[in-house]
């Protein structure tokens, strides 16, 4: 009985536990949305703080009318979509060679990317600028599509690694017995089996590629080319801004990635024990 | 002579001589290395290109003088010398220090209390880790921008809930204005932003631990703090030391967070090393100092790289 007791205490601690984080995690994102329906007048006045009243569109048409919002919004689909294609084939075909091919330097070659996902962009910011200006690349969407997959390559193979390690390696002998070359045998069997994992290393990829501030702020000078992070942020350094409008902006960018996550949450955290930190 | 002896003769001829070496070199590359190098081509050229060259070079700027659009001039370990003694740099340093450790600490006890209520008899628990997990996957910017007017000191929520509703404070605070709450308020956002991470990854660790040894321990008489100390840290010892130090890294470099919540601001109060590269690169011009500033900490996170790699890969090799 008394047992009983301490454990249904114990039951109610870890709710109360999960439900004050589900409010810290949740409440900022309830603020953004409630905020960008909110007009000027209503916030200065602080009336109604919690919910908008009345419910205003004004920060949205904004937002998209008489700001570049919109072709950054294209920007960053631009960078993302294409860095991420990028990234997956080349991390897949070159993870699968790392995890199952027996060819010389691959021991090497697989610590050099684990060692390259370590090392920092702050690091490497400042000599691939240089980079990219001599290229003739600085100041356009080419140089950050040429320069996402430095991040993004190193962890989709690492990740992928650990997803091919996980097929049973008889399927692949299974199919060259039955006549099937290595490349087949990966293309037949091993590929559509790891689809996935692929699709939760693309996925990171995306969202890292979208997420990406840095790079984007250092090699774009162009007002029209910036991606979304680096706009965002660029409607507070102005000297007149809304919050209602920077609150649209927050939440057009954010639902992307949120309507992915919500679609895909399962792969994605599958794929996140799979790879990154598997032990 | 028929055609098989020479054949035959051919064979004993060009045979040792032509098929020998190759035979040795195709087993020194190894049996797959056609697909194999053809696969990790365009890795090893898109790594050596992006990250090993710009890395060099890096190393290299750092030992000279050099401004935009003008070469290099080679000074040697000036620029090293003139930051030791430098004062802000000395407190972008500490910053950077009190930042890391400070957000790494909270995040680490967060994410394991976290993964272990989840590993209780909890209801909807795919519910509460995809909600959870929703600060780490959005982005930053978005994270910091709503911050920025959260902590807003006239109209922001936060002073309004403390003041109005709950009536805890007489008047607002300037979370990220006053020098004594600004590097709190952006170590608070970190730690929003990160601890998922932490509680994801234990609770993968934790789910691998086989019940059988929860219950072993049990009829052995462990009540739950013993069976956490033998049973759970061990088990999950492996990946609290890599998350810690993957996140040791991410922390300590993380530039989103403080240049847009502060820009190192109030008076430097929470300047941190990657900001205050930025603002010596771009701000000042003078690259070779700035890259300086970047490589000061290497030595320390070469080594944090090295046990992290040792690990990751010990991780790996057991699955």
């Amino acid at each position: 009985m008394n047992k009983g007791f301490a454990a249904r205490l114990q039951l109610a601690g870890s709710y109360g536990f999960l439900v004050s984080l589900l409010v810290i995690v949740v409440f900022p994102f309830y603020w953004m949305t409630v905020t960008s329906f909110k007009g000027e007048e209503q916030m200065r006045s602080l009336v109604s703080m919690f919910w908008p009243s009345p419910v205003v569109t004004d920060n949205y048409r904004h937002l998209l009318g008489k700001t570049e919002f919109v072709a950054w919004f294209g920007n960053s689909v631009i960078v993302s979509v294409s860095s991420t294609f990028l990234a997956t084939a080349i991390g897949t075909i070159g993870a699968y060679a790392l995890a199952r091919l027996k060819f010389l330097g691959r021991a090497f070659m697989s610590s050099a990317v684990l060692i390259t996902y370590l090392v920092p962009p702050s690091i490497l910011f400042i000599p691939l600028y240089a980079q990219i200006r001599t290229l003739g690349l600085a100041d356009s969407l080419g140089g950050l599509i040429a320069a996402y997959p430095s991040f993004t390559i190193p962890f989709v193979t690492w990740l992928l690694m650990g997803y091919f390690e996980s097929i049973p390696v008889e399927l692949e002998e299974a199919a060259m017995i039955d006549g099937a070359t290595r490349f087949g045998a990966f293309r037949r069997i091993i590929l559509p089996l790891a689809a996935p994992g692929v699709l939760a290393a693309g996925l990171y990829a995306f969202t890292q590629s979208w997420n990406e501030f840095l790079y984007a702020l250092v090699f774009i000078t162009n007002v029209k080319l910036r991606t979304l992070p680096v706009g965002l942020s660029s409607f507070i350094t102005g000297d007149v801004y809304g919050w209602g409008y920077l609150m649209a902006g927050a939440v057009l960018t954010t639902l992307p990635v949120i309507v992915a996550y919500i679609y895909l949450q399962k792969y994605m955290v599958e794929g996140l024990t799979a790879g990154s930190v598997k032990g | 002579m028929s055609i098989s002896t020479v054949e035959l003769g051919l064979k004993t001829a060009l045979g040792p001589k032509r098929e020998g070496p190759l035979v040795g070199l195709a087993r020194m590359l190894g049996p797959d290395h056609r697909l194999g190098f053809l696969f990790i081509l365009p890795t090893v050229v898109l790594v050596l290109t992006l990250v090993a060259y710009p890395f060099c070079y890096a190393i290299y700027l750092s030992f000279t003088r050099k401004y935009v659009g003008v070469p290099p001039v080679f000074v040697g370990f000036d620029n090293y010398v003139k930051l030791t003694f430098d004062g802000f740099f000395q407190r972008a340093v500490i910053n950077s220090f009190i930042f890391t450790f400070g957000s790494v600490t909270v995040k680490l006890v967060l994410g394991m209390v976290m993964a272990l209520v989840l590993t209780t008899g909890i209801r909807w628990r795919s519910f509460w880790t995809g909600v959870l997990l929703i600060p780490w996957v959005a982005p930053t910017v978005v994270s910091a921008l709503n911050f920025l007017w959260i902590f807003d000191y006239s109209l922001g929520v936060l002073n309004y809930m403390l003041v109005k509703v709950f009536h805890l404070l007489p008047h607002g605070v300037g979370w990220l204005s006053e020098p004594g709450t600004a590097m709190a308020s952006v170590i608070g956002v970190n730690i929003w932003r990160g601890f998922p991470f932490f509680g994801i990854s234990f609770l993968a660790g934790l789910r691998a631990i086989p019940a059988e040894m929860y219950e072993a321990a049990a009829v052995d008489g462990a009540g739950p703090l013993l069976r956490f100390r033998h049973v759970t840290l061990p088990g999950i010892r492996n990946i609290v030391i890599i998350v810690m130090l993957l996140s040791t890294i991410w922390t300590f470099n993380d530039f989103q967070i403080v240049y847009i919540l502060t820009r190192g601001g109030p008076g430097g109060a929470t300047q941190v090393i990657p900001v205050f590269t930025y603002e010596i690169a771009f701000g000042a011009q003078r690259l070779g100092e700035a890259i300086a500033v970047a490589l000061y900490m290497l030595p320390a996170l070469a080594a944090v790289i090295i046990v992290l790699a040792h690990y990751m890969r010990k991780g790996r090799g057991r699955a």
